[in-house]
């Protein structure tokens, strides 16, 4: 069994989804996990994919023509052994929101403090709302906290962050509940 | 007094309406003393539904006394028999996660606060008004009762705040 995984994005219309689910359904392909989502005027699509026997991306170039030929930009990595499985996160999960007026750095300045203490960023949407005379910027992100810091640390980190940046910036656990 | 195996999705039990308990059924203790126990064995959990240990009568344990989220707020264990949700009042939304359903977590909105009747475990008539993650936790199990997953009840997709149109 060979792992890829597959990327596409183009002008969104309806029907994307459906011609390349086709495809791979006829190649016989197994999706894992997947997202998609509109991102200013483009759909975006990333999939895991799985065939039993196809294992080169010649393998595929043929059959994802067609949704080249319709303007959608395809992009297939092959994936190493155990490539397609997730690492176990374990940790506390939590939600971080940040907005503020629009100015350059605010991803990399937030992110720059989660990296540099090994917080792991799970999902991360950022969005550009307001009037265009006064756009605001919001940024949503997940990340799995490491053993080796607190809620409350990473609380005041970003306070710290709040000052400089000129945003507001919350964060608060969302860790699931089992029930 | 077993601790009994977590059935888990796909199997059919979980999608199935359970059946109300008879006055005169004299395995619904038995039935009870092994929801506890499961519950117990489990470790964190906090309520477990008949049918997840396969047995397709309306019974739920709830119990967040041991939880961070439930622990200031809650009736200790409530063994619940042919439980009824008689109001429902607010919206909360919590990610939930299940053991049946393992390795996924979703979204889910639910009552902030709810009013309950159930017979305990003597079979005595009981009304209880219960909220916070005390009522999220009863309103997961009683949808077991109905044959309702979390999933189907899951309310946005991770982040939601950007899923909604630009008025």
């Amino acid at each position: 069994m060979s792992n890829f995984a597959l990327t596409i994005i183009g002008r969104d219309r309806p029907g994307i989804v459906s011609q390349v689910t086709e495809i791979l359904f006829q190649l016989g392909c197994n999706i894992a996990d997947s997202s998609c989502s509109i991102l200013g005027g483009q759909f975006a699509m990333i999939l895991i994919i799985s065939h039993p026997e196809k294992s080169s991306q010649e393998d595929f170039e043929q059959a994802f023509a067609p949704l080249e030929e319709t303007n959608l930009s395809v992009f297939l990595r092959t994936l190493k052994p155990g490539g397609e499985q997730r690492l176990a996160l374990e940790g506390e999960l939590c939600m971080i929101s940040v907005y503020g007026s629009d100015k350059p750095g605010i991803v990399y300045q937030v992110a720059r403090e989660l990296g540099e203490r090994q917080v792991n960023i799970t999902d991360l949407n950022t969005k550009l709302i307001g009037s265009p005379e006064r756009p605001v910027y919001v940024m949503m992100l997940e990340a799995v906290l490491p053993p080796t810091i607190s809620l409350e640390e990473l609380e005041t980190a970003m306070d710290e962050l709040k000052g400089t940046l000129k945003v507001d910036i919350s964060v608060r656990s969302i860790s699931p509940v089992e029930l | 007094m077993p601790v009994r195996d977590i059935r888990v999705y796909p199997d059919p039990i979980l999608k199935q309406i359970c059946a109300p308990v008879d006055v005169g059924d004299q395995g619904v203790d038995e039935l009870i003393q092994d929801l506890v126990d499961t519950m117990v064995a489990s470790g964190h959990s906090v309520g477990v539904a008949a049918p997840q240990i396969g047995d397709p009568r309306r019974v739920v344990v709830v119990d967040v006394s041991k939880s961070k989220l439930g622990r200031d707020n809650n009736h200790g264990l409530l063994v619940m028999v042919n439980p009824v949700i008689l109001e429902s009042e607010g919206r909360t939304t919590m990610r939930e996660g299940c053991m049946s359903v393992p390795d996924y977590t979703g979204n889910v909105t639910r009552a902030a606060s709810v009013l309950v009747q159930f017979l305990d475990r003597a079979g005595g008539e009981m009304v209880v008004n219960a909220s916070g993650f005390e009522a999220v936790a009863i309103q997961h199990e009683l949808d077991h009762l109905d044959g309702l997953l979390f999933l189907d009840r899951v309310s946005s997709l991770k982040t939601d705040v950007f899923r909604r149109k630009t008025y």
